[in-house]
């Protein structure tokens, strides 16, 4: 087996699993929802064997180039995702949250994407790679559940004041369960992007912090988040604009991800 | 004063500081940082000037944008300072007096009358609280009594800790700015260098470049030796992402080179005249010699990477070697015979180009240039208080989100010979699973009766 041919079949798995959560939420048949769930559960263990594999192939860590680490986003999303799914069973946070993944599986796949394996520049060859991508990433795919959890939130809220009804989640619950992400996302984000960040700079850089544009960004992502904590736990704010800062902090997030290497210049220009 | 403290004291001041510095460091992210004022120009034409003016150029190091970090850290002395004192009270000097409207005014309150005497009730209440880690106070009344049971009090402190730990962050930073020492050594081989405020000196015993299969770099290695009191202390081979550290001091592989500038040329000089009879002579960039009695060679510049700016003036666009060029001049009795590039990579340039009716064709056969190491040094006395601070952060954050205090006040009154009992639980998260608790509590506490 070899990852080029199991990344695909990753794939395919949530392309269906994706397919029958969306056939639950039109049909109304929560039966269909658990189908979703077991495609997505084995999508997710080939996936587990794709990293595995990957990482044999290439001898290093499974995210140094951008295919690389958009699979392991994708993972860490899926992975979040299933923990969500687990502690609410709120399948219609699954089937959005997959779309995403899906989006970052099809960009992975793109042409555009070089997908092939390369030695390790001087600068990546440390163990902090594995813990601070890694580490990063899992609290970003939180964040991610807290952007899609905010957005139904606000579809949710919406209907509610018309008095629809939208899910089997109250709005409430909905705010609640952004929140729950964002504080197993912020301390995830906090401890590899920015301290495991710094102390890797430190080895490698000679300085622990530098302000090259993705360092700026992620302190950008942090304060976004710092917001929202700050303004809802000390100022009361719940609901709409808590669901707004959680979107734009997501978007922060992805900019500081994707943007950051695509339009600004600057140290982390590898991955 | 007293308002310019209530200023600072609002969390809405915090709000609108850490929403300015968001915007200000975005603006430092997409004008790109400490360049040259010709490229500035070249990027923004007139508006350059100005963002030189208003130092958006330099913008992290800027005085505007320093004093809004220490607006920041003053908002958050006086913020933390402000709602720490009522927190210490609430944790190391509670309020017992509770009247059982209070209790009763709480969510979730409940009261149940248990048909023993209040004094039994209570030593059973505390041995469960115990079995559950709760922490106990209580205040005995006439016919009452109250009694407060805590656990995982540290939380209330996480946000504060973690207020601590930026402020150390911070003051990592400022003295980083203020007192770290930092500078390149490019050294050859062999070469030694006093590190400047210290006592000792480092030498460079051996650099190799190290390569993959496919011809990329795979590892740049110094083999360092601190030399102190004309002794050799200790020797290592720094390479990227392994530094060597002595006395505070940290020695990075950082960079590499050539000496372009003393670099060694083979050049290959054939006559038209006498064919076959090709000469070879070496030369420094920079020199001249004389090969023939009347033939001097002078080489005027030399360039690893030759390329043509704008206005079509060569120049090296790296310091790899990848288009070496050496601009030569030959001259005969004083007059000029050849005068032009050659390249190594194209040999067949000058005869493709003769100069104008230049009897002679040159040739660069060969370059070199001694290599050498660049190692950044650096003391930076602030780094204690950034990996404090990291350590504190975490601390926080953990106690902040998931060391979350319970609290559950008890009031007993006796009411003759039976006993009741008013309880209330105080949880600023997850307060289904403290109710669920308390549910447990009180039902272990009427089996017991």
């Amino acid at each position: 087996m070899k990852e080029s041919t199991l990344f695909p079949l990753t794939f395919l798995f949530y392309l269906l699993a994706s397919f029958f959560y969306f056939s639950s939420l039109f049909t109304r048949k929560e039966k269909l929802n658990r189908t979703g769930s077991g495609l997505v559960i084995i999508g997710f263990f080939i996936h587990n064997l794709a990293l595995i594999f990957r990482t044999i192939e290439s001898g290093h860590a499974p995210f140094t180039n951008m295919y690389e680490s958009l699979s392991f986003f994708a993972w860490s999303t899926v992975l979040a995702m299933l923990i969500a799914e687990k502690v609410f069973r709120f399948y219609r946070l699954s089937a959005y949250l997959m779309l995403l993944v899906i989006a970052l599986m099809a960009l992975a796949s793109s042409p555009l994407m070089p997908k092939e394996a390369t030695p390790l520049v001087p600068a990546l060859q440390s163990y902090w790679l594995w813990l601070h991508v890694s580490v990063t990433l899992l609290g970003e795919a939180f964040f991610a559940v807290a952007f899609i959890a905010s957005i139904l939130y606000l579809v949710a809220s919406a209907k509610e004041n018309k008095g629809q009804s939208f899910s089997s989640l109250s709005s409430e619950k909905l705010d609640s369960l952004s929140y729950r992400a964002v504080a197993i996302g912020f301390p995830l984000f906090t401890l590899g992007g920015l301290v495991f960040g710094m102390v890797w700079a430190n080895v490698a850089w000679g300085r622990y912090w530098a302000w090259d544009p993705k360092e700026v960004w992620s302190l950008i992502t942090w304060f976004f988040y710092a917001l929202y904590l700050h303004t809802r736990i000390v100022m009361g704010w719940k609901g709409k604009r808590s669901a707004w800062i959680a979107i734009i902090g997501f978007l922060a997030a992805l900019f500081t991800y994707f943007g950051v290497n695509y339009l600004l210049s600057g140290l982390h220009s590898y991955a | 004063m007293s308002s310019f403290i209530r200023l600072f004291a609002s969390v809405k001041a915090a709000i609108v500081l850490i929403i300015i510095i968001t915007i200000a460091s975005i603006v430092g992210t997409l004008i790109p940082q400490g360049r040259s004022p010709e490229e500035y120009l070249l990027r923004y034409g007139q508006l350059a000037p100005l963002f030189q003016r208003l130092q958006l150029t330099k913008l992290y190091s800027s005085f505007w944008y320093l004093a809004l970090l220490f607006l920041f850290s003053l908002n958050l002395i006086i913020c933390t300072l402000l709602r720490l004192k009522p927190k210490i009270k609430r944790v190391f000097r509670p309020h017992l007096d509770f009247k059982p409207s209070e209790l009763m005014a709480l969510k979730n309150s409940q009261k149940i009358i248990f048909s023993v005497p209040m004094e039994k009730v209570y030593g059973q209440l505390r041995s469960i609280l115990h079995s559950y880690h709760y922490q106990i106070k209580e205040k005995k009344g006439e016919s009452s009594l109250t009694l407060l049971g805590r656990k995982k009090m540290s939380g209330y402190f996480g946000a504060d800790v973690v207020h601590l730990a930026i402020l150390l962050i911070l003051i990592g930073g400022l003295t980083s700015g203020l007192f770290s020492f930092r500078m390149d050594l490019a050294l050859h081989k062999g070469e030694m260098a006093t590190i400047p405020h210290s006592d000792f000196a480092v030498r460079l015993d051996a650099f190799t470049t190290e390569y993959y299969p496919n011809g990329q770099v795979k590892d740049w290695k110094s083999t360092l030796t601190v030399v102190e009191e004309e002794k050799e202390v200790l020797s290592k081979t720094v390479e990227v992402n392994h530094p060597l550290k002595y006395k505070k001091y940290l020695f990075y592989q950082s960079a590499y080179g050539w000496d372009w500038d003393k670099a060694d040329l083979e050049i290959v000089i054939r006559s038209a005249e006498a064919q076959g009879q090709d000469k070879i002579i070496s030369v420094k960039n920079g020199e001249k010699v004389t090969c023939d009695p009347n033939l001097e060679i002078h080489v005027h510049r030399f360039l690893p990477d030759f390329v043509l700016d704008e206005n079509k003036r060569p120049f090296s666009r790296s310091n790899e070697p990848n288009n070496p060029a050496a601009f030569v001049e030959v001259t005969r009795e004083g007059e000029r015979i050849f005068s032009g590039w050659l390249f190594a990579r194209f040999p067949d340039f000058g005869q493709m180009h003769p100069g104008k009716d230049s009897p002679l064709s040159l040739e660069l056969r060969n370059f070199s240039a001694s290599e050498y190491s660049v190692i950044h040094v650096s003391r930076d006395p602030g780094t204690g208080f950034i990996w404090a601070g990291c350590i504190f952060i975490m601390l926080g954050l953990a106690l902040a989100f998931y060391w979350t205090p319970r609290e559950i006040r008890f009031l007993l009154q006796s009411e003759a010979g039976r006993t009741a009992l008013l309880v209330a639980g105080i949880a600023s998260k997850n307060k289904e699973a403290l109710e669920k608790e308390i549910e447990k509590i009180i039902s272990s506490l009427r089996k017991k009766k």
